[in-house]
């Protein structure tokens, strides 16, 4: 029974920082149809500034969250700014801008930290009993950030006028022009935004697993693989594929350890693509 | 017209005389006293990755952007090394067999893939990549797991008649041969292959698979082709390579290997057949030459890739281009 329920915890809890990370993703692919495989390095990036904020600075936890979320939100924009804005639509050379940002990224971090294993402490610490059920406080509270931010982001997008404008200049660039938004501004602020998911959700992860420099692109692999699954340009469909895949890692390991866990996940996320190429909530292509 | 056949017979003779000269060098390079052993070991990397990145272009011809390439060098290497050394089969038919292993895996993968396109194909191409790395991590009883494979055979001592006897042991030199020759097989099959109505149709189907399929061009056929004709040499180089390096690990074969292929076929140019190859060659010796930087020299590496992003757009083979733009404007000119 405990076993069954703290699974059932660190599922959940896996599950929100992946769709943390992957609507980060989704956002950028949707707003400017670039593929940006500097995501997983940006989380990887943003969990370590949060450790050496809490280490070196000695801020507490939340206050690191916030800063590290407001550094890499900086790069974010930097990266669109005098990386991406010059590339629009050349698949090849996005792709590329975005591969050499990881070889920068991911060098960085390893001269910087090197290849010793480091954790951010957690917000608080100990364990709570809610219904006869114990579980760990530092989980429950990565569990509520992580929700309250992905309503935060799932309302910006829906309600707000900012968020119109997101999705209209993924609906049609040209057309979102025509009507006066500026684009570059939006994809700016998607970029930004898209990094400080990618940061919290790496400073989140920090205080439940240990960092290492070479978390960026197994992360990243996930978040590919949840936008697959649930579909382009859905943000309902994330919730759904990210505690799928979230179940998937906390659950099969215990069965058939982690290299298996990730063959049943890929192995599903084929299967989808070959079945419904267009994912589970996606609309037809 | 004869005037201009015999312009066309001497652009033809000077372009087979570079090439002559290019491989002339090539062949007489291990014998000079300049070239140590660390130096050969570069070649036989710089040709591997040749193979392998040659390889990968091709499937990118035929409109699919594969971004799992690594993972078939990967089943190239596994079958040839465990048919050596569990059946204690010569190098010589293994080396052959993984290639072909790799190109029946995607002959059979190929043809589900090849129902999704454009970027689907490159999502469901990766996911096999890394999948078939993890099922390879977590079969430890064939394939030895996280720790991979130590004293795969190499290719031993061997009579070739006319050369007397080949030591592969001893020295690297005749692993830089080996080698060199599969590269020369490779860039030449696939060259007549590019240029073939094979090719043809692959390019008719980048362009657009709808037309193409409305002029009697089979999509999956062609697809699938290309696929298996670049997996087939990708098993190649693995294939090759492993018996050279007589050890063997998954993590070769993981994502970021097959980023890597795509970096420098992106970084030489697409569009160009030698594209693939001056963007190996580079990015292979950058890092080698700033070796005294350390852990710095990626950023050498990315600063390098910085500039060809932003002021070559079609790579470093469309530099060509660029020059044979400016000879002929400068020509009118003079003229």
């Amino acid at each position: 029974m405990e076993i069954f329920t703290q699974t059932i915890v660190n599922g959940i809890v896996l599950a929100s920082i992946y769709i943390l990370v992957a609507l980060g993703f989704a956002l950028i692919f949707s707003v400017m149809q670039i593929l940006n495989f500097a995501h997983g390095s940006i989380y990887m990036v943003g969990a370590y500034v949060c450790y050496y904020l809490v280490s070196s600075f000695g801020l507490p936890t939340w206050a690191a969250l916030l800063v590290s979320g407001g550094i890499l939100a900086l790069f974010g924009v930097f990266l669109e700014r005098f990386g991406f804005r010059y590339l629009e639509k050349d698949f090849n050379r996005t792709l590329m801008f975005s591969l050499a940002v990881i070889v920068f990224l991911q060098t960085a971090a390893d001269i910087t930290v090197g290849a010793y294993v480091k954790r951010v402490p957690s917000i608080i610490r100990g364990l709570t009993t809610i219904g006869g059920i114990t579980l760990s406080k530092e989980r429950l509270v990565t569990c509520v950030v992580a929700v309250c931010l992905l309503l935060l982001v799932t309302f910006l997008i829906r309600k707000t006028v900012l968020g119109r404008q997101m999705r209209a200049v993924a609906q049609d660039r040209d057309a979102a022009a025509l009507q006066g938004i500026n684009v570059h501004r939006i994809a700016a602020i998607a970029f930004g935004l898209s990094s400080v998911l990618a940061a919290v959700a790496g400073g989140l992860m920090g205080s439940i697993i240990a960092l290492n420099t070479y978390m960026g692109s197994a992360m990243l692999l996930r978040a590919v693989t949840l936008v697959i699954i649930a579909g382009m340009g859905s943000v309902g469909g994330l919730f759904v594929s990210g505690l799928i895949i979230g179940f998937i890692d906390a659950v099969l390991p215990i069965f058939i350890g982690g290299a298996g866990s990730e063959v049943v996940a890929l192995g599903f996320a084929m299967l989808i693509l070959l079945v419904r190429p267009r994912g589970l909530f996606g609309q037809a292509i | 017209m004869s005037e201009k056949r015999q312009k066309l017979n001497v652009k033809a003779a000077r372009k087979y005389g570079v090439y002559a000269i290019l491989i002339a060098f090539l062949l007489v390079l291990p014998c000079l006293p300049t070239s140590g052993p660390y130096f050969i070991h570069v070649c036989i990397l710089i040709f591997t990755y040749v193979i392998a990145t040659s390889s990968i272009r091709t499937i990118y011809v035929s409109g699919q952007a594969t971004i799992g390439h690594a993972i078939f060098m990967g089943i190239g290497a596994y079958t040839s090394a465990l048919l050596a050394m569990r059946l204690g089969w010569t190098p010589w038919i293994t080396m052959p067999l993984g290639a072909v292993g790799a190109m029946v895996v995607a002959i059979v993968s190929g043809y589900f893939f090849s129902r999704t396109r454009g970027f689907y194909f490159s999502m469901v191409t990766l996911f096999f990549g890394v999948a078939v790395e993890a099922l390879i991590r977590s079969w430890v009883s064939l394939t030895g797991g996280r720790a991979g494979l130590i004293s795969v055979p190499g290719m031993g001592v061997i009579n070739i008649p006319g050369l007397g006897r080949v030591d592969f042991i001893a020295s690297k030199v005749p692993h830089y041969y080996l080698l060199l020759f599969l590269a020369l097989v490779t860039l030449l099959v696939l060259y007549r292959l590019e240029r073939s109505r094979t090719g043809m149709n692959w390019m008719a189907i980048a362009q657009s698979p709808l037309v193409a399929s409305s002029i009697g061009i089979s999509e999956t056929k062609f697809r699938v082709i290309a696929f298996a004709a670049g997996c087939f040499f990708a098993g190649l180089a693995g294939s090759a390579y492993v018996h050279y390096s007589s050890v063997l690990s998954s993590s070769n074969f993981d994502f970021m290997s097959s980023i890597n292929l795509v970096i420098f076929m992106l970084f030489g140019g697409m569009t160009h057949f030698a594209g693939p190859t001056i963007g190996v060659i580079v990015l292979v010796v950058i890092p080698e030459v700033f070796r005294s930087l350390r852990q710095y020299a990626p950023f050498i590496f990315g600063s390098v890739m910085l500039l060809v992003i932003f002021l070559m757009p079609q790579g470093l083979a469309g530099l060509f281009q660029i020059v044979k733009a400016w000879r002929s404007r400068i020509f009118k000119r003079g003229a």
